[in-house]
């Protein structure tokens, strides 16, 4: 109906194809979480890493093994321990003796889909390492610096932090991460799905059947696309007044980043691609700004001890400001 | 020399090491006792010191020529204490009292420390606490005090069909508030408006208007006299069919 008034300025046919194919084909095996998927995909085209987390057999890792599988990249697993060192996933200097000279052997990092799984079993001495390569998309080693090739997306999972034998992420590394998304346990019906569908054997096959709807390249395109959406001036500053709240919030000890206001501005954007829109309107904010801040607010002690959690004061902060209108 | 000398040190004390059973086993002879022989000298008070002191009226605590006359006040004091904790003279009671007490100290002490680090006690406990209404202000205009006909009017005079489109749309969010249908918060999105409203024949042309509204508003989409026009009539119609 719009259309007889308003033309679309851009086209985004080709990447809503490409959505509901890899929702479609991704249905086929995990039943339910479409907000955890939505988010995945919404990553994917606003160029961010993502942070799974949730308790296990939640299905976290298929997930974003079948987000992995549906483009069509290099894919690189991860799997992080206590004693992963930093050059395990960077890489390191080999001494070649037919040349006696060192060379840079490259680390599983080197990909364009990494799939770290359970992060936060390894300690911030290896979390560091990834510092460099998940901002600035570079490897350091022995002075020389290594780019990595576009597209370059890590898909990490991690436990809730309280679970046994598990570590802390640093803030600096938690504030790379686009999304922190939150796996629930499915409803009644979708567990008694799952297990039908597991009975039935029908999951081995169709992870088979998963084939990769979109290239490399294409991610690219589609992630500049979506960088030139329109965004109005009215609505970027509604994103830097709930930041700003949040610094100001007293629930809270630490606020979000500059960092946290480009990550929703982004994950809007991409989000208003996906329901096939050109521009952002408040709701793609709104709907971005919990999983966006909810890994890079701290609660003070106080709060943390009340039950308080990160999204109802990110609830409360969203509440306070007025939708511009 | 000094290695000799090593040699005997190194025995002395292999030999003080020797636990003393060892030593005794080594070294037995019968015990004997040996009576106590010196003499014994009773000292006495002397009498005349204990005379002075007792007739000293300020060691006398009690006996004629004291005092015990009290005053009203500490009468009183006293038939209330004795009244409302007299049976706290019993051993048993005296004893939970003791730590009835302490636990009225150690509340007191705990709540003074939560207070100073700021923490509720009472949402300790109810944690549903938290999801209190939080204060706001309004920034922009409120739509129940703006008269959107004559801004609707002026906007579409000065050409500005954009900003019409907004009005209007405002308009149509007051007159959905007024009836009832949706309750009015600055913090709802548009599509919070969309799922409040329960007739699935308003809800569908009321989310039809709301694109437009975007498109428009957000999307900062062109909009001439004409279609302008075709947006004013769909909103007219949709305020008609409010009851």
């Amino acid at each position: 109906m719009e259309d007889e008034l308003f033309e679309q300025r851009t086209d985004l046919g080709k990447l809503n194809t490409a959505v509901e194919q890899i929702k479609a084909s991704l249905a086929k095996v995990i039943i339910g979480q479409h907000e955890s998927i939505d988010l995945l995909i919404a990553g994917i085209l606003a160029d961010g890493h993502m942070l799974i987390e949730g308790v296990p057999g939640v299905a976290k890792t298929l997930t974003a093994k079948l987000i992995a599988k549906s483009i069509d990249a290099k894919y690189s697993r991860i799997q992080f321990t206590p004693d992963l060192m930093p050059s395990d996933i960077l890489g390191t200097p080999v001494f070649n003796p037919k040349t006696t000279d060192f060379e840079f052997r490259p680390g599983p990092i080197f990909g364009n889909i990494i799939l770290i799984d359970e992060i936060n079993r390894a300690p911030a001495k290896t979390q560091s390492a990834l510092f460099e390569v998940m901002e600035e998309r570079q490897v350091t080693v022995d002075a020389k610096t290594y780019k990595m090739e576009e597209p370059f997306t890590v898909l990490a999972t991690q436990n809730p932090v309280e679970h046994e034998g598990t570590y802390r992420l640093p803030e600096a590394q938690l504030d790379r991460f686009i999304f922190k998304i939150e796996v629930k346990y499915p409803s009644l019906d979708e567990e008694i799905a799952i297990i039908t569908q597991q009975h039935h054997q029908k999951t081995a096959d169709q992870l088979k059947d998963i084939v990769p709807v979109l290239s490399g390249s294409e991610v690219v395109a589609l992630r500049r696309q979506v960088l030139g959406l329109h965004v109005e001036e009215k609505l970027l500053i509604y994103v830097a007044r709930i930041i700003h709240e949040s610094r100001n919030n007293k629930s809270l000890f630490l606020g979000g980043s500059p960092r946290a206001s480009l990550a929703i501005i982004n994950a809007a954007k991409a989000l208003a691609a996906i329901r096939g829109r050109d521009f952002v309107t408040p709701d793609d904010i709104v709907y971005a700004a919990a999983p966006v801040l909810r890994h890079r607010i701290m609660l003070t002690p106080d709060k943390e001890m009340e039950g308080v959690t990160p999204d109802d004061v990110i609830a409360q902060i969203i509440q306070k400001i007025e939708i511009p209108r | 020399m000094l290695k000799v000398a090593a040699i005997a040190v190194f025995i002395f004390i292999l030999v003080s090491l020797i636990p003393g059973s060892a030593a005794a086993a080594i070294k037995k002879a019968p015990a004997k006792i040996r009576p106590d022989t010196s003499n014994v000298s009773i000292k006495k008070f002397d009498a005349g010191a204990l005379n002075r002191f007792k007739s000293d009226k300020d060691f006398n605590y009690d006996g004629p020529g004291i005092n015990r006359q009290e005053s009203i006040w500490t009468r009183f004091w006293r038939w209330v204490w004795r009244t409302l904790f007299g049976w706290l003279g019993n051993a048993t009671y005296g004893k939970y009292f003791q730590y009835f007490l302490l636990a009225i100290s150690a509340g007191f002490l705990a709540s003074v420390i939560f207070r100073s680090i700021g923490l509720d006690l009472v949402k300790l406990v109810h944690r549903d606490a938290q999801k209190v209404s939080v204060p706001y202000t309004e920034s922009l205009e409120n739509i129940h005090e703006t008269d959107f006909d004559a801004e609707i009017e002026n906007a579409v005079l000065q050409h500005n069909y954009r900003l019409a489109v907004r009005l209007i749309y405002l308009n149509c969010l007051k007159q959905l508030s007024d009836n009832h249908f949706i309750q009015w918060q600055i913090d709802k999105t548009n599509s919070a408006y969309i799922f409040e409203l329960t007739n699935p024949e308003l809800r569908q042309i009321f989310s039809q208007l709301t694109r437009r509204f975007e498109y428009v508003w957000y999307g900062n989409f062109a909009i001439d006299k004409q279609t302008f026009g075709n947006v004013n009539r769909l909103f007219q119609n949709f305020l008609k069919q409010l009851p």
